[in-house]
């Protein structure tokens, strides 16, 4: 091992990883913006164009798709924070019993998010449980009169699916920055005279922010872009940007494909610049 | 907030602008037990008494509850059983934030996210203080520490004696009546050690504070203190003078505590003592009785003749050079007692020589034998701290 | 009291929602407005089929096939980036970052045209392939930050003791970088069980994993077989979670994998 030079000891342990990630993430992004412009591989060669771009603007459909993906992307993350910071704190002060919620916590995490999706339906559908228990406590007569939770126009379910899988995401990432010697900071707080509000304030939030950011963007990203959870609990009608991009995709007609690449562009384009925007907050807070 | 402002304002400026700062206050513990789970004490019954203005040293072994009693102190854990005060106002139901006591801890705790000024100024801030006046106080206490530039700085780019020092400021800069130091330098190297112990003294005389400082390092217990406190296994062992641990230790543990002790069982009668190596007398003989006599290493006399009290003629096993000494140990004719007796570095002594050892009377102290106690050594006390 | 009740609220809300999933398993009767299923075990039964059989080796087959390629690829990156400084490391680990927030959909939607090409689609092979992407940034991330705190001096120190480069690797490397490769593994398995949509573009329905089932069962309102289905899938994570939480809880890149799930 030790005769390989150094660069080329270090060029062939990346070489796998970044295989992977320049020639099939890279290259299918580079694929995905080259036919959103009307390339085609293997096909005869065909004009250059915005034209995908232009009719999704024009798209009213997709523009109501964007609106409904920012929305339920925008409210699962800062639920999903907002929440899972909560419980993490809640979890700390617990004491004797702190083990067992840490561990209830990781109940939903490894949960696949189609499983997640059919709680939800099962739980919030008009025919589901909680529909049930208002029939039982005579609040509703029939399914009909529960309202719509699923497959609903805002997207309440998805948000639900997504706050149920992604604030125990939150939390346990909270706690593990938490475990890292913040209680001798507040300890060391108190001694200075600092009451549970102002340690709340000027030791806890401090220290948390990044871990909750970092959560939050990785929550965001996945929100925004993720395919199962809106196909399974959204409506066809305006569809998430990944559901829509799917659908398109699917079209036998192969002149959709500019639209679809056209969505999946954007998509991954909302969700790097938020990335961008969320690095560039954190290195200047740094400074 | 904004309406207190002014008022604790004029509070700390009226304390600031006195010339002769205010005196530490007295710190009385009574009578203290902590157990993290119940049945098993870690602090088993301490009391001690602080006289305003002095510094005393908690010395131990890790382990033996030192910390849990000054975090007790400090209201950061909450004792079973007894009382703390600070000048005869009872503090047990006042919240550690509004404890007249400051804290430095065993690592030195910044926030990371504050400068060096605003570490120092938080007490202050999270008093209300307005901005002129922290400035002002932040940096007096800078000065005072011997950091006088660095409020701007990051604490990150600190060395680990700089973020000591300006934990020191930030616990100093609320005039406590009591100051706790917690084994702040344990993390550093001897030679900066020895430097922060007299940075530690020299503030304790110039602002007549009470302070009570935990150590495992009976030499920088003695060096610090005007009196020690020896805890063993949640227990006080002994108090004294630094000095009167090395003369007059108070059990057979302490006296082992504090470094090698020569140590030979025997019972006392009178002022006589009879053990393997004969009959010793003694200067300060205690009841009658079996015993252990203690004398220290130093004090035991290399002679060139057999002639004064208490003299045994010995055969030297071997020499070791210690820089500013040389250790002896010798076998004790007639036996196997092994005594041990330091002398300069340029005698002459070698393995094999014949010298005369004599213990003097008035070194010799016979302490009870140890009775065999269940020491509950926890390691959860680091763990806690 | 308060901590009482928000500790109570918490395990509800956690809970709660899989309450109706585990009654509709055993449901047979279960019509609008009943608050109980009839015990039926007609879901359960549908477990023993060959379709789902059969999809269950192919979901393990491809899951341990991501598992370990991914885990190989991320190790031999995270020792790079773990162990050395180099120029454009920075510029790597963002690069490495890429895939982990942005959509692997938007990008497979460009490439499956390729999978076509080299016969890749419709095949186990093309499938594992296309669940590299989502999983071998991950795995690079947790080892590097795993040989971030491994000394490669002791690798000098068992070669001066006369251990070869193989037992080096064996005796010395690994068992220091184990928990990181525990970790890798398990969310390269848990990021692959959990896939649907890469594994529907690339495998074209012929490739039946159990979440493809389960949409399946999901779309033809069978929802006892759903709520069967579902207990099959969500098992073997929530047991090798359960497992493995003791290295999980306190490492941070470790822990970031939970939100690619």
């Amino acid at each position: 091992m030790s005769t390989v030079p150094r660069g080329l000891r270090i060029t062939l342990l990346l070489a796998p990883a970044l295989l992977v990630v320049v020639g099939l993430f890279g290259g299918g992004l580079a694929q995905a913006v080259a036919q959103s412009l009307g390339y085609q591989p293997f096909l005869p060669g065909r004009e250059l164009s915005l034209d995908a771009y232009r009719a999704l603007w024009a798209d009213p459909a997709v523009r109501a798709s964007i609106g409904i993906t920012l929305r339920v992307a925008l409210i699962s993350t800062a639920a999903a924070a907002v929440l899972g910071t909560a419980a993490a704190l809640l979890v700390r002060s617990l004491g004797r019993h702190r083990r067992r919620f840490a561990a209830l916590l990781q109940v939903t995490l490894p949960l696949p998010h189609a499983v997640a999706a059919l709680a939800m339906i099962l739980l919030l559908g008009q025919s589901g449980a909680l529909s049930r228990v208002a029939a039982a406590l005579g609040l509703v007569e029939d399914p009909s009169g529960f309202p719509a939770l699923t497959q609903d126009g805002f997207g309440w379910g998805i948000i639900a699916s997504y706050v149920w899988k992604e604030a125990p995401f939150v939390a346990v990432v909270v706690l593990a920055a938490l475990s890292s010697g913040v209680a001798e900071l507040e300890d060391a707080a108190r001694a200075l005279g600092a009451n549970a509000a102002q340690r709340m304030r000027h030791v806890l939030a401090p220290v948390l922010a990044p871990a909750v950011a970092a959560a939050s963007v990785l929550v965001f990203a996945f929100t925004l872009g993720s395919y199962e959870v809106p196909f399974l609990l959204g409506r066809p009608f305006p569809a998430t940007l990944p559901v829509v991009a799917y659908q398109q995709f699917r079209d036998p007609d192969l002149s959709a494909r500019p639209l679809a690449m056209a969505i999946a562009v954007v998509t991954a384009l909302l969700v790097g610049a938020c990335v961008v925007a969320y690095l560039s907050l954190s290195e200047r807070l740094r400074r | 907030m904004r309406l207190r402002r002014p008022c604790a304002d004029t509070a700390v400026r009226a304390t600031m602008s006195a010339h002769e700062p205010r005196r530490g206050g007295e710190l009385v513990v009574d009578g203290l037990r902590v157990a993290y789970e119940p049945g098993v004490p870690v602090v088993d019954g301490i009391d001690l008494a602080v006289p305003a203005g002095t510094l005393t040293a908690l010395l131990g072994p890790s382990g033996c509850g030192k910390t849990t009693v000054l975090k007790v102190v400090a209201g950061l854990l909450t004792a079973g059983a007894g009382e703390v005060s600070v000048d005869g106002i009872a503090l047990d139901t006042t919240p550690a934030e509004r404890r007249p006591v400051g804290m430095v801890f065993q690592k030195p705790l910044l926030f990371g996210h504050l400068t060096v000024g605003d570490n120092v100024a938080f007490g202050l801030r999270m008093r209300g203080v307005g901005r002129a006046a922290r400035r002002r106080r932040v940096a007096e206490m800078l000065e005072l520490v011997g950091l006088p530039e660095l409020a701007g700085r990051r604490v990150g780019e600190l060395s680990g004696g700089q973020e000591q020092r300006v934990a020191l400021a930030r616990a100093l800069v609320l005039d406590p009546r009591v100051l706790l130091l917690d084994e702040p330098f344990s993390a550093l190297d001897a030679e900066l050690r020895h430097r922060m112990r007299e940075l530690v003294r020299r503030v304790q005389r110039e602002l007549s504070i009470t302070m009570l400082f935990v150590t495992h390092d009976q030499q920088e217990a003695v060096d610090l203190a005007d009196a020690v406190v020896l805890m063993l296994g949640g227990r006080i062992e002994g108090v004294g003078s630094p000095s009167s641990f090395y003369t007059d230790p108070p059990t057979l543990a302490a006296a082992r505590f504090f470094g090698s002790t020569n140590e030979i069982p025997g019972t006392v009668t009178g002022s006589a003592f009879t053990c393997p190596l004969g009959e010793l007398q003694l200067d300060h003989p205690g009841p009658d009785g079996p015993g252990v006599l203690v004398v220290r290493p130093e004090a035991v006399r290399l002679l060139g003749a057999d002639g004064p009290p208490n003299t045994v003629t010995t055969t030297v096993r071997e020499t070791r050079f210690r820089g500013t000494h040389r250790t002896v140990v010798t076998v004790a004719d007639g036996g196997t007692m092994v005594l041990t007796a330091t002398v300069a570095p340029a005698v002459p002594v070698e393995a094999g020589d014949r010298v005369h050892l004599q213990l003097p009377p008035s070194a010799c102290r016979v302490l009870p034998t140890a009775a065999p106690r269940i020491v509950t050594t926890t390691e959860n006390e680091d763990a806690r701290a | 009291m308060r901590r009482g009740a928000g500790a109570g609220l918490l395990a509800v809300g956690l809970l709660a929602p899989l309450v109706p999933l585990l009654l509709w398993a055993v449901a047979g009767e279960f019509r609008y407005p009943a608050l109980l299923p009839t015990f039926s075990g007609r879901g359960l039964a549908l477990l023993g089929d060959a379709a789902v059989r059969s999809a269950v080796g192919t979901s393990v087959l491809i899951a341990s096939s991501v598992a370990v390629l991914a885990t190989l690829a991320g190790a031999a990156a995270g020792r790079a980036l773990g162990l050395y400084a180099f120029r454009g490391r920075r510029a790597v680990q963002l690069l490495l970052l890429a895939p982990v927030l942005v959509p692997t959909l938007a990008v497979t939607l460009g490439i499956q045209v390729f999978f076509i090409r080299y016969g890749l689609t419709d095949t186990v092979a093309g499938v594992v392939l296309v669940q590299l992407i989502p999983t071998v940034p991950y795995a690079s991330l947790v080892m590097a930050s795993s040989f971030a705190s491994f000394d490669p001096d002791v690798e000098d120190a068992g070669r001066v003791l006369g251990a070869g480069p193989l037992r080096r690797l064996r005796h010395v490397t690994l068992p220091a970088v184990a928990p990181g490769l525990a970790v890798a593994a398990l969310f390269a398995f848990l990021i692959s069980w959990s896939e649907y949509i890469l594994t529907l573009l690339i495998g074209g329905g012929t490739v039946q994993t159990l979440p493809l089932l389960l949409f399946a069962s999901i779309g033809s309102a069978d929802l006892a077989a759903a709520a069967a289905l579902s207990l099959v899938i969500a098992a073997p994570p929530l047991l090798l979670v359960g497992l493995t939480a003791r290295f999980l809880t306190g490492d941070r890149a470790a822990v970031v994998g939970f939100g690619r799930l």
